[in-house]
């Protein structure tokens, strides 16, 4: 019997530091941290401007970030996609379309529910994903109502003409539209406003909502702007004109 | 109350070793398919960018619950006073800690990068219902593990102090799985205040359920007396829990399919949603409840040791049921984005998904079983953990 409870007693010590370990480190998990809360990232998409067809924006993502094209359209990673759309129980409802991405919500739930605060934001709104620390558990997946993310369910290899200033996509972990996160540290535009204005119809605009002067916190004043599911409570700091 | 003796089994025999063989070989099973998710990524699983998560996650909340179940009953003698359950205390203590690792081996596993397990340890977030329920499942670990020792001292104090610290933190445990659900307010099927306390009664429910097999395997296969009364007397028991689960079940459906906003995911589940909607009447309702309570509830069969086991064996599938209704129609759902119009893209938005258990999850899942087996036949040769015999108390007298 004695033999027994020494033995016990081990594993009872080793499942202790498991339980005490989660609680010391425990004072992580902040919500915000990095860059400066003076700026306020957001975007506004007039989507009057957004035909159906043109692909601006996705293929520009895709190019920048090096986010590869799955060909089973269930494992496919979008970090930003076109939407299209009709009015239902309208008979020949015009159809029209609209880019959707991570909306880098005020309150994000996909943050909330990370059990190891590897998606977080930063102080400027940004709403960003560790690969490092993400585990992989797919839980922000099942919380973020607007499906803005995607796990990366193979193994991605570096391919020629890849762009050198994004890294390739980790699999194993969940990724999604980070605004273009290295371009703007760079004060640059994401690749899909840029692409838009080029070659696409030129309805996203892209600025900083802290600045009272900014084109988008001018149409976002103008209260003509609306939100996707502003019934949720997240306040996503991307708007749309026309919807 | 006669002393209730424990003794070790044998474990010298061949028809032992053939167990042990066969169970570990199941066992293995487990790790080797997370291995091989793990070295290809979860695109040979049935999981998607849709569905993101599949069998493991219902794997890990029918084992959580099985497991709080089980710890619970144990505690009834030292807890609740119920002594003629003593005899069953450590193995339904052994149980709970198998059925606990099982789980927990179930979520990590399944993680795109099982490699980081260590990261928990070092980040926290307090509001993810993950982290803290990695906290509650470590504790409860503990705790049940501190109880199970508590049975080889002969100190009624301890028993009861850490018996009814087993009872706290199961229910704690299985609130904080059922809220990783009911918190998820964005989709329809999840959310719901409910699910904590009616996870708690599908886990008390199949946690009998299970020990009722358990116990009638284990003194069968070691040759010992069990009164059949005992088996009876749980089968009673079961059927409450049942009854709660079916008042549970209930409330939350009317609650839901009340508001015009869920009347899709209302009549998804329970009218025109295929294969979820026959598990949830057929496999749940009808075989894991309804006929299962109709055979404990009835004189002639409730006292019926071979209708026990199949209402037993039942209700066991059909709580498996239930995890399985529980995860996987609210993702097969279209998220909504706007609750006016009729959306379509190359991401399949506004689009009904598909999820099937692929073979790898399959066998990840059986392997689970395997584990809990594997780990009971080695702890009851090792360990004390089988009464010589189990009578009804009065009948010692
Ligand atoms: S859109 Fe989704 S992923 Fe992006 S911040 Fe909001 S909840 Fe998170
Ligand atoms: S998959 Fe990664 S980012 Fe998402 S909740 Fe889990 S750890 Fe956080």
């Amino acid at each position: 019997m004695s033999v027994d409870r020494r033995d016990f007693l081990k594993i009872g010590a080793v499942m202790a530091a498991g339980t005490i370990a989660p609680a010391i480190s425990g004072a992580a998990g902040q919500d915000e941290e990095g860059a400066s809360s003076k700026n306020l990232w957001g975007m506004v998409i007039d989507i009057n401007k957004c035909d159906p067809e043109c692909t601006a924006c996705y293929d520009a993502c895709r190019k920048e970030n090096n986010v590869p094209h799955f060909p089973e359209p269930e494992l496919d990673i979008h970090w930003i996609r076109k939407i299209k759309f009709k009015q239902r129980g309208v008979p020949n409802a015009e159809e029209r379309s609209m880019p959707a991405m991570c909306f880098h919500c005020e309150h994000p739930p996909c943050a909330h529910v990370c059990p190891v605060a590897a998606t977080f934001k930063r102080a400027d709104g940004i709403v960003l994903i560790d690969k490092h620390r993400c585990i992989g558990c797919r839980y922000c997946m099942v919380a973020c109502p607007y499906k803005a993310r995607s796990f990366v369910s193979k193994h991605v290899e570096h391919q020629p003409g890849e762009n050198p200033e994004s890294p390739i996509r980790m699999h194993g972990v969940v990724e999604k539209c980070d605004l273009c996160v290295h371009r703007i540290d760079q004060g640059k535009q994401p690749a899909c406003v840029e692409a838009c204005k080029k070659t696409g119809g030129g309805g996203m605009v892209f600025g900083d909502l802290n600045d009272p002067k900014s084109e988008v916190s001018g149409i976002v004043r103008s209260s003509r702007a609306t939100q996707i599911r502003a019934d949720l409570g997240l306040n996503p700091r991307v708007f749309y004109l026309g919807v | 109350m006669a002393n209730v003796r424990f003794r070790r089994i044998e474990g010298n025999s061949a028809q032992y070793y053939m167990f042990m063989a066969v169970a570990g070989a199941v066992a293995a099973m487990a790790p080797l398919s997370a291995l091989y998710m793990f070295v290809n990524g979860h695109h040979v699983t049935g999981m998607t960018n849709q569905v993101p998560w599949g069998m493991p996650i219902v794997m890990a909340i029918y084992l959580i619950g099985a497991s709080a179940g089980s710890l619970v009953l144990s505690a009834m003698s030292s807890v609740f006073g119920k002594t003629e359950y003593q005899p069953f205390a450590r193995i339904a203590a052994l149980l709970a800690i198998l059925l606990i690792v099982a789980a927990l081996m179930a979520i990590i596993m399944d993680w795109g990068r099982p490699d980081r397990i260590l990261v928990p340890f070092f980040h926290f977030q307090p509001r993810s219902m993950f982290s803290l329920n990695a906290i509650l499942y470590n504790s409860y670990m503990l705790v049940g593990f501190l109880y199970l020792l508590a049975q080889f001292k002969e100190s009624k104090f301890w028993k009861k102090a850490l018996g009814i610290a087993a009872v706290f933190i199961a229910v704690g445990v299985h609130s904080g799985t059922g809220a990783i659900f009911g918190f998820v307010f964005v989709r329809e099927l999840y959310n719901s205040p409910l699910l904590p306390p009616s996870f708690i009664a599908a886990a008390l429910s199949s946690g009998t359920a299970l020990m009722i097999l358990i116990l009638y395997a284990t003194f069968r296969a070691t040759g010992r007396l069990l009164d059949e009364k005992l088996l009876h007397g749980m089968g009673r028991l079961m059927g409450v829990f049942m009854l709660v689960v079916i008042y549970f079940l209930f409330i939350e459906n009317v609650t839901r399919g009340y508001a015009p906003k869920n009347y899709e995911a209302a009549s998804f589940l329970l009218l025109h949603g295929g294969k979820y909607t026959a598990m949830f009447w057929i496999g749940l309702v009808l075989c894991g409840l309804v006929i299962p309570s109709l055979i404990v509830f009835n004189p002639s069969t409730g006292k019926s040791t071979p209708w026990l086991l199949f209402a037993s064996a039942l209700q066991l599938a059909g709580v498996l049921f239930e995890r399985y209704i529980i995860v996987i129609p609210a993702q097969v759902m279209p998220l909504e984005l706007f609750s006016d119009k009729q959306v379509t893209s190359v991401f399949l938005d506004g689009r009904y998904a598909n999820y099937s258990i692929s073979p790898v999850e399959y066998a990840y899942s059986i392997g689970l079983f395997g584990v809990v087996i594997f780990g009971f036949g080695l702890a009851v040769k090792f360990w004390a953990m089988i009464p010589e015999e189990a009578r009804f108390p009065e009948d010692v007298k």
